[in-house]
């Protein structure tokens, strides 16, 4: 199957298309491309009608991720890019997110110190904890690509999301 | 993103409206940690109308609740939707910075 449509007019989605099965979007490296994302995403699974725990799962994780690469692993003005597929399995939605920033494996990360009491509780380092406790499988690889490839990515991350309980 | 101040028999209530995501907490962070840490008085926070929570939002409550717990006040939140309790749950937060169902118990809890 093989579906597409021209992307939306937002700045910040470079591609958004329907191919295979998949959802795939190209996100620019700024903030605000999270939404244009999220909302591409909304559309595509709006006619599964999953539990709304689990698009918000979903959206968390995305959230978290993007923000990580944007926040912590781009170079401003960069032109740096984000290339997400959304797949639906039987029991999962599985979100792969490619980026060209610096490499990061977030598995790598120590886990944060338990938020037991204020004056102890970390302020970083969260996100990536809240993702790997939302997600159902986390898988970190390096990507291979063609000399000649146009994107170029240094991390690949592949998050699946339960569907069923 | 939106935030609203009052005050109710001496504590402050904020009421966070909106997605309290990457942007969101840019848009609020510094109006919220201003409108509560310096003033040192006990505040509830209303989270009724927050449709969305991530960690950036986390990393702003439990900051503002450490300033105000050096002043001796406190920081309770109430009213969460099913979806941002559950982030809450599932970060273990609400062990440090309460979250219970209603404004009444926000109150009381501040009171005690």
């Amino acid at each position: 199957m093989t579906a597409s449509k021209p992307a939306p007019s937002s700045l910040g989605l470079r591609l958004s298309e329907r191919a295979g099965g998949e959802l795939r979007l190209i996100l620019d490296g700024r903030l605000a491309a999270i939404e244009d994302g999220r909302l591409a995403i909304l559309s595509y699974l709006e006619p599964l009608a999953l539990d709304p725990l689990v698009i918000n799962r979903l959206e968390v994780v995305f959230e978290e991720i993007v923000s990580n690469i944007v926040r912590h692993g781009f170079t401003p003005g960069s032109g740096q890019s984000i290339a997400v597929r959304l797949a639906v399995r039987p029991n999962a939605v599985v979100l792969t997110v490619e980026d060209d920033g610096i490499a990061f494996n977030p598995l790598d990360a120590p886990e944060p110190a338990p938020l037991t009491s204020l004056e102890t509780a970390p302020l970083g380092g969260l996100g990536i904890a809240l993702m790997r406790k939302l997600a159902a499988d986390v898988r970190y690889e390096t990507p291979s690509w063609a000399p000649d490839a146009a994107f170029k990515p240094t991390n690949r991350l592949t998050v699946a999301i339960a569907t069923a309980a | 993103m939106e935030m609203r101040v009052s005050e109710i028999d001496g504590v402050k209530k904020v009421s966070l409206l909106g997605r309290l995501d990457a942007l969101g907490a840019d848009v609020v962070e510094t109006q919220f940690s201003g409108a509560i840490a310096p003033s040192g008085v006990s505040t509830i926070v209303d989270l009724s109308e927050l449709t969305f929570l991530a960690s950036l939002g986390v990393r702003m409550f439990i900051s503002t609740a450490r300033a105000l717990s050096w002043r001796g006040a406190k920081l309770v939140m109430y009213g969460a939707r099913p979806a941002v309790a559950e982030i809450i749950e599932t970060m273990g937060f609400g062990d440090i910075v309460p979250l219970v169902g209603s404004e009444a118990e926000a109150l009381a809890l501040v009171a005690g």
